[in-house]
């Protein structure tokens, strides 16, 4: 049993390990190891394709992840004051939303925005005032945007969830018992309790919108975010510099997954 | 008499009336958690809710605080309805259960909540003054700036309590509020709660299934069972004259025996126990002929003796405490009852041994005839 976990994670991990390890190969070939250097980082942070792709990626995971944070929060807390069929619906909702493999979420919004928009731009262009260019709904960050924040916000549903499930109802009575209203108990009870959670979830959030690739695949539109510039490189062979692109995304990635854990220990054991 | 619609002494004369109870009624889907309350809690007065656990108490003390809105019948404060007003806008506070104190407060600014959601605001060094004060009252003055659980269950306690306090409400409610603190703790906090209520002069309403802590603490108590109150009065009036037999194995210990009315003239009645033996009894309650009852004696008016009258028993076990000695005797056909006997007279008349024959006898005055259930 434990020689079948141990193979597990090797089969895991050295694919990974061999990529980290070859961002700091000194040759210029993928194959073969020529001593240790860090040109490669540097070349990539020069490349100014991929710094325009990173540039894409980081705006979209940053804008993403906050409108899921703050929805999904919202999302949560009201669903936190209701019962019955209602909440049992959006429940199973909200889980299938999480479930669906990133490729049908592709497809369906690629699918949806594009009958939407043609749709409407056709009726902007008539109401337009004569003489000045309508504007033009595409595919595009926007929509990157849409599709990542709509997924992630269940993400955060979620979590955030889990945490005011914890804390104890007494709490909020309490604080109402002493005068506040509704308003400021959320303002001075429960948003304070369940920070380390949205922060979590922000983060985690953050990571998936930035390591996307298939949902940024469909609806990017001509948009080029960092693992589309990643995927679109590889076919014209896998260089060193790829490798250090992809060990960066991944150290990045590792660290606010470690922090995003942390958050939700450190906070789940303060609320009891 | 039904257990139900209890309205006999629902308020003491001639006290101004701060909250009151009108037909209250909750249920909570198929359960029946409250059932036609009527109570009536007077300014200054420290009033227990007593009955065993799952009764009703807490759904009572929450339609006060206005956590739970009433399913049917008028909950008043300062004698206006105020059935559907918010908690945060009813001038009574609460001590829960497990204290419900913010964790990401430290004890001061925990205290001070109350007040920073006074609108318009109150001036920070008035509230500074008044956090301190409290501090003051409950013997925490050094402890403003700690976290929560760095206290101990007691300290805790007594910030819950200053938290409410502070806010000088109309009312207090407690809900259990020694339930989790060790005996000893729990005596001290009792008798300083009751100090507290007589400085303060806040009417307090405590919940507790604790018959001894409602007992030492209380002006007033309402027995509750299975969701009704079943009897309100004072805790003397409790133990001398309980409506019920209920009541009176409730609050202290009592020996019943069962049977039915017979014959009634003047101020006592003639039972015919189920043994077939036939005693005098004194009604507690209204009575008819032929009607199923329960006699109840206090294990300390029940005499144990040498002498011929009374009925036959044997000691089965004998605990001496002190002033008093107590008896586990075994009669025939009664069964078993508790026998409490003064060490005074054990001193003139001598002793009883476990295995001893002897005989128990009570005047017909502490014989009180009750409903059998
Ligand atoms: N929110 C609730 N939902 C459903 N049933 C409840 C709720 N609160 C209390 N009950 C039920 O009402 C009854 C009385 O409860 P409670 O007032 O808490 O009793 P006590 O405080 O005397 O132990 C119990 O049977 C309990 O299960
Ligand atoms: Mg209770």
């Amino acid at each position: 049993m434990r020689i079948y976990a141990i193979c597990v994670y090797l089969f895991l991990y050295i694919p990974i390990g061999v990529i980290a390890l070859f961002s700091f190969n000194a040759g210029r070939h993928a194959s073969q190891l020529q001593g240790f250097s860090t040109k490669w980082y540097g070349k990539a942070l020069n490349n100014p394709f991929v710094m325009d792709a990173l540039e894409t990626s980081l705006m979209v995971a940053f804008a993403s992840a906050l409108f899921a944070s703050v929805f999904g929060t919202m999302a949560a807390v009201a669903l936190q004051g209701i019962k019955g069929p209602v909440r049992t619906a959006f429940d199973l909702l909200i889980y299938v939303a999480v479930m669906i493999p990133g490729i049908v979420i592709g497809i369906a919004t690629l699918i949806g925005l594009v009958t939407v928009f043609d749709q409407l731009n056709p009726l902007i262009a008539s109401i337009w005032p004569n003489g000045f260019e309508p504007p033009k709904l595409r595919m595009g960050m926007g929509s990157l945007i849409a599709a990542h924040t709509m997924f992630l916000m269940a993400l955060v549903v979620i979590i955030v969830r889990a945490r005011l499930a914890g804390m104890d109802r007494a709490l909020t009575e309490a604080s109402s018992d002493l005068y506040a209203t509704p308003m400021g108990t959320f303002r001075q009870v429960t948003l304070p309790l369940i920070f380390p959670a949205i922060l979590a979830g922000f983060l985690l959030s953050f990571t998936f919108s930035f390591d996307d690739f298939i949902i940024a695949f469909f609806v990017a539109g001509s948009e080029t975010t960092l693992p589309i510039y990643v995927f679109s490189s590889i076919r014209r062979g896998v260089t060193p510099e790829i490798n250090a692109i992809g060990t960066m995304v991944m150290g990045v990635s590792l660290l606010m997954l470690i922090t995003a854990q942390m958050l939700l220990r450190r906070g789940g054991k303060k609320t009891k | 008499m039904e257990n139900g619609g209890y309205v006999g002494d629902s308020s003491p004369a001639n006290k101004k009336a701060i909250a009151e109870l009108r037909g209250v009624s909750k249920s909570f889907g198929d359960v029946l958690a409250a059932s036609d309350l009527n109570l009536s809690i007077s300014a200054g007065e420290f009033l227990s809710f007593l009955g065993p656990s799952g009764c009703g108490k807490t759904t009572a003390l929450r339609m006060l605080a206005g956590f739970e809105t009433p399913t049917e019948g008028e909950v008043l404060l300062d004698g206006e309805v105020v059935n559907t007003l918010d908690a945060h806008h009813r001038p009574v506070n609460m001590v829960f259960q497990q204290y419900a104190l913010f964790p990401h407060m430290t004890v001061a600014q925990n205290i001070g909540y109350g007040l920073r959601q006074r609108r318009p605001r109150l001036p920070k060094a008035q509230i500074a003054e008044k956090v301190t004060k409290a501090l003051e009252i409950v013997r925490l003055s050094d402890f403003e700036d700690r976290k929560i659980w760095e206290m101990s269950g007691g300290q805790q306690q007594r910030v819950a309590l200053a938290r409410a306090i502070i806010n000088e409400p109309k009312l207090l409610l407690l809900d259990e509020p020694m339930a989790a603190l060790d005996r000893k703790l729990r005596k001290e906090m009792q008798i300083e709660l009751q100090d507290l209520q007589r400085q303060l002069g806040i009417t307090f309403v405590l919940v507790t299934h604790d018959q001894e802590e409602a007992l030492s603490m209380s002006d007033r108590i309402c027995i509750m069972r299975e969701g009704r109150i079943v009897q309100i009065g004072s805790p003397q009036e409790l133990y001398d004259r309980p409506n019920s037999r209920y009541v009176a194995g409730f609050v202290g210990t009592s020996n019943f025996f069962s049977g039915n009315v017979t014959d009634q003239n003047g101020g006592l009645a003639t039972i015919l126990l189920d043994n077939g033996m036939s005693v005098q009894g004194t009604p507690g309650v209204e009575l008819a002929e032929g009607q199923d009852v329960c006699i109840s004696v206090r294990p300390e008016q029940m005499k144990l003796h040498r002498q011929s009258d009374g009925v036959k028993v044997e000691v089965h076990n004998r605990i001496f405490l002190g002033e008093h000695t107590e008896y586990l005797v075994n009669h025939e056909t009664l069964g078993d009852f508790l026998v409490l006997s003064p060490r005074q007279s054990e001193l003139n008349e001598g002793g009883f041994e476990v295995g001893d024959q002897a005989r128990v006898s009570w005047d017909a005055s502490a014989a009180l005839i009750l409903n059998p259930n």
